[in-house]
């Protein structure tokens, strides 16, 4: 499996409106939610807050992938977001995070769940992907800055 | 003419695809007269890195490593079942590490001489081709590669061969 296996379009979202970081974790489960008629958001939502609450999933430059792994949902789903101005996140650098990664998958899914979050860690840690990364300003240039 | 390929590898990485490349592999093994290893990495060369990156805490990753075990041994034994109902004696492998090294070394280890993969995922830019495991196992593979595409076809050429011991199969998914 690969990102482009479980990156959608219509599972990104810019600007997120979200000004907190339980606000846009909410966000982008609230858009998986709707967008795939999800019946569990409420268990979803618990599942990625418990595991902010262990350790915020903030990194570095401004890049957030929060993740959880649930049975609340049965494939893997990716949901891209940006933030219309950067949000505390309590990331490792201490700067404010605007570009956000939610990873979901049930448990019998390890394998892609770990493959999918490498991918996502990998790309994202390139300067030049980072560098045109912020110079997003719509949901179809994000997808297809990972797309082409 | 001497037989071409004696020893077949299949990798499992607990997708649909690789199964089907597993009844493929049953049914080539068989037709062949070949022997028939199946290995799965838990990669935890991936595991590491996601700590090393921060994303993961230390007890996700030993959860996270304790789940893909599970999931190792039970395509392992999935596929040693599916493999024992045809009469085709399948020596199952648990690796860890990184994928594409471990699977290298286990062709080499065996002296296999075709690996057979499930269906490559589909490119969606340059930069899928650089993040697929199966990518880059069959790029970087240096014997023959065996890429299994359809899985109704496949599961069609697996029920035709006759069944040794009658086994009821179990849905394992």
């Amino acid at each position: 499996m690969n990102l482009g296996d479980v990156l959608h379009k219509d599972l990104v979202k810019v600007p997120l409106t979200g000004v907190t970081k339980n606000q846009v974790i909410e966000e982008l489960v609230d858009l998986l939610v709707t967008r795939r008629q999800l019946p569990n958001r409420d268990e979803i939502l618990k599942a990625v807050m418990d595991r902010e609450h262990l350790g915020s999933t903030g990194l570095v430059d401004g890049i957030a992938i929060p993740h959880a792994k649930t049975d609340a949902v049965s494939e893997v789903f990716v949901v891209v977001g940006v933030s219309a101005s950067p949000v505390p996140f309590e990331s490792q650098d201490g700067e404010d995070c605007s570009y956000f990664f939610l990873v979901l998958a049930p448990s019998d899914h390890a394998s892609a769940h770990i493959e999918i979050l490498s991918a996502i860690a990998r790309t994202t840690a390139s300067s030049s992907f980072k560098r045109i990364l912020k110079a997003v300003k719509s949901p179809d240039e994000l997808y297809e800055l990972f797309i082409d | 003419m001497e037989q071409m390929f004696k020893r077949l590898l299949v990798y499992l990485d607990g997708s649909e695809d690789s199964m089907s490349a597993a009844m493929a592999s049953i049914v080539l093994a068989k037709q062949l007269g070949a022997s028939l290893t199946a290995v799965y990495v838990v990669n935890t060369k991936a595991l590491l890195d996601l700590v090393k990156a921060h994303i993961f805490l230390d007890a996700e990753q030993q959860e996270y490593q304790r789940d893909i075990e599970g999931d190792a041994q039970r395509h392992l034994n999935h596929v040693q079942k599916l493999g024992r109902k045809k009469g085709v004696d399948i020596t199952c492998l648990r690796r860890e590490g990184e994928v594409t090294k471990e699977v290298r070394a286990c062709i080499s280890e065996h002296n296999i001489d075709i690996l057979v993969l499930g269906g490559l995922s589909e490119i969606h830019s340059r930069r899928d081709e650089l993040l697929s495991d199966t990518d880059r196992m069959m790029r970087s593979a240096s014997l023959p590669v065996f890429v299994v595409k359809d899985n109704d076809d496949v599961w069609d050429m697996y029920e035709s061969l006759e069944d040794i011991d009658g086994e009821e199969m179990y849905e394992s998914r």
